[in-house]
């Protein structure tokens, strides 16, 4: 049979089908291997020939009526195509540049977001606080008993010093570093960042919220007189427990006002460019409330000297600092 | 379970990615069954290996019955958090799950997935997925106002990918991808080719078809003879399917003679080449139709007036 003989697209077909096999063995390596794992010639064959077979699909739309033809090229295709296309970091460089360059940057270009939800937190600690002493029943509305854990304005002075100074030592160690990362404040810091990204105000009132407990609890033991204790036991992990809600509160903010206010974008628009810092800011939080549970779970039963207490936590709290405004600037 | 997306006229095709190469790909958006399916064996896996994290824990002694439950959130927790992400990265935007499934993350503008992309739609899940999870299994009776929160809440997030036709939830939103069922490349052979093989033309023997018998198809019914003719070649029928393959070539045959009106009788062992002939002049001709710039969509091409196949309703 000649050449001649057959259809024009047969011959379109004939003439490249062994280019397309030879897609389809490179694809399958790739996939198979990973696209790092070719060898040179593999790797440069792939790009050209997927091209080629762009162009070929191209043609065959345009010329071509065989159904088995097209399925088969819009599938090749496709396939190499996300062979070519495949990301192609290292995850060891990736995880050096977030903590070198990006997180801190993210932080910094996010300031005025943390801030307010720092002014959240501080409006509704200053709430709580003032509240109490204007009435010692509001300490049960604003906290669960739960929570509380017998600590009330019923309970003694000397109660309240023991727990400061004499922790339960049936739950310590790696228990109660996980205990302590899947109490209250996590689970509120989830939450915020999560409201945040599908409205805002739930993630400022609910930062708000946990303000005004931290107000109260606080209320409750400088009315005793406990009131340098209480910080050196708040500030140990609190510092970067609450700077962590404040900053997922504030990435929430950001996902937040990006949906109510998306400006010239579409709204799925508005979103995910918002979504580049806030996530950034999310991941900083779950590291803070790591360190902050492993701070929970093994520092406060070791330190049980008021000052070291305050020296440990505002000198962590320091060094997030130093990291954010520092970390990712460039030299020169 | 699929259901049927809504494709507004006017919006691009859900099922087209179109590549920096500027030539659309047609990359089918993954059903919802097959996602769900990729989730709950991810789910299942990272589980698995958490569960037994935290045996090797308790024969160790390092863990304590109090704290039993926290300890193995918190396996689950570590465990899973970097599954999803370096998974998505090392095999490219699919999971074990999503390999078993055959479907893939791939991005929503066509350019290669990025690792924020993917390290965004991963965190997302934990909102959507797994705080949903955890309120499912902890709804208590006692507290009916933050029940019915969690409910709403998981409604709320259930609701976003029924909502949009690329079947996106809230992190593919934000991280700009979408998942696509994986297309498998099958090259079958050209049904024009194997009748030039099989039935060279001698003149008295072939079949000859004039252009005006060929104006009545379009591609479509073309495509679909193309079909037949494949299902023909297979030679591993059972009597009785032999039987009422044999019937529908006849009939067909009868239909397209009838249609075209073609004046000699074909006799029935000759069906099936005077289907290839038919497919193989019907293909040259609407070939050369297009390239002249009219595409026959169907056989109702030339109703409208314009000649471009409009389909009827």
């Amino acid at each position: 049979m000649n050449e001649g003989d057959l259809l024009r697209s047969a011959r379109f077909r004939r003439e490249r089908e062994a280019d397309w096999q030879r897609l389809e063995t490179l694809v399958s390596e790739a996939e198979k291997h990973g696209v790092q794992r070719l060898g040179f010639e593999a790797a440069r064959d792939l790009a050209t020939l997927y091209r080629q077979a762009t162009t070929s699909l191209a043609i065959a739309r345009e010329i071509s009526l065989d159904k088995g033809l097209l399925d088969y090229l819009e599938a090749l295709t496709a396939r190499a195509y996300l062979s070519v296309y495949a990301p192609q970091e290292r995850v060891g460089g990736l995880v050096a540049r977030f903590f070198r360059d990006s997180a801190p940057r993210a932080m910094r270009r996010s300031v005025w977001y943390i801030l307010a939800g720092f002014l959240c937190m501080g409006l509704g600690a200053l709430v709580g606080y003032l509240l109490y002493f204007e009435n010692s029943a509001w300490y049960h509305v604003f906290l669960p008993s739960g929570l509380a854990g017998g600590r009330g304005p019923e309970a003694s002075t000397g109660f309240l010093r023991s727990v400061i100074y004499d922790e339960d030592p049936a739950v310590s160690g790696l228990g109660a570093f996980a205990t302590y990362l899947f109490s209250h404040n996590t689970r509120i810091a989830i939450f915020v960042f999560g409201l945040g990204a599908f409205l805002c105000a739930p993630a400022i009132l609910l930062t708000f919220y946990n303000g005004l407990v931290f107000g109260a609890f606080v209320a409750l033991h400088v009315e005793r007189g406990l009131g340098p204790d209480i910080g050196g036991w708040l500030s140990i992990h609190g510092v970067t427990e609450l700077s962590a809600i404040c900053i997922a509160c504030g990435a929430g903010i950001q996902l937040g006002l990006a949906v109510l206010f998306p400006g010239r974008d579409a709204r799925a628009v508005a979103l995910r460019k918002a979504g580049r810092d806030a996530v950034k800011l999310a991941i900083v939080a779950a590291l803070m409330l790591v360190a902050a549970a492993f701070l929970e779970g093994f520092g406060r039963q070791l330190v049980q000297d008021m000052g070291a207490r305050y020296g440990i936590g505002w000198g962590v709290g320091a060094l997030w600092l130093a990291w954010f405004t520092l970390g990712g600037r460039r030299r020169g | 379970m699929r259901f049927r997306r809504k494709t507004r006229a006017g919006r691009p095709d859900p099922d087209v990615v179109l590549p920096p190469e500027g030539v659309p790909l047609r990359l089918e958006i993954a059903g919802l069954g097959a996602r769900l399916g990729a989730q709950i064996t991810d789910v299942l896996i990272t589980g698995l290996a958490a569960g037994s994290l935290h045996v090797l824990l308790s024969a160790l002694g390092l863990s304590a019955p109090r704290t039993l439950t926290a300890l193995a959130m918190f396996l689950f927790f570590v465990i899973r958090i970097p599954y999803y992400v370096l998974a998505e990265l090392a095999w490219n935007g699919q999971t074990l799950g999503k390999k078993l499934m055959k479907i893939k993350v791939v991005s929503h503008d066509g350019a290669s997935l990025t690792t924020h992309a993917v390290v965004l739609r991963n965190l997302m899940k934990e909102a959507e997925i797994f705080l949903p999870g955890t309120l499912l299994l902890t709804l208590d009776e006692a507290s009916p106002v933050s029940s019915s929160l969690a409910l709403a809440w998981i409604v709320a997030v259930l609701a976003v990918p029924l909502m949009n036709s690329y079947r996106r939830r809230m992190g593919d939103l934000m991280a700009g991808t979408h998942v696509i069922q994986l297309p498998v490349p099958v090259l079958l052979s050209d049904v024009a080719e194997a009748v030039r093989a099989r039935a060279p033309e001698k003149p008295g023997d072939g079949f000859a078809f004039l252009a005006h018998q060929l104006d009545h198809y379009g591609a479509l019914e073309l495509q679909t003879l193309e079909g037949i003719l494949r299902n023909a070649e297979r030679r591993d029928l059972s009597p009785a399917a032999h039987r009422a393959q044999r019937e529908t070539l006849a009939a067909i045959v009868g239909k397209i003679r009838n249609k075209i009106s073609y004046p000699e009788a074909v006799e029935t062992p000759d069906h099936l080449r005077f289907l290839r002939a038919f497919y193989n002049a019907q293909r040259a001709h609407l070939e050369q139709r297009q390239l002249f710039g009219d595409r026959r969509a169907d056989k109702f091409h030339g109703q409208d007036g314009t000649g471009n196949g409009a389909k009827k309703p």
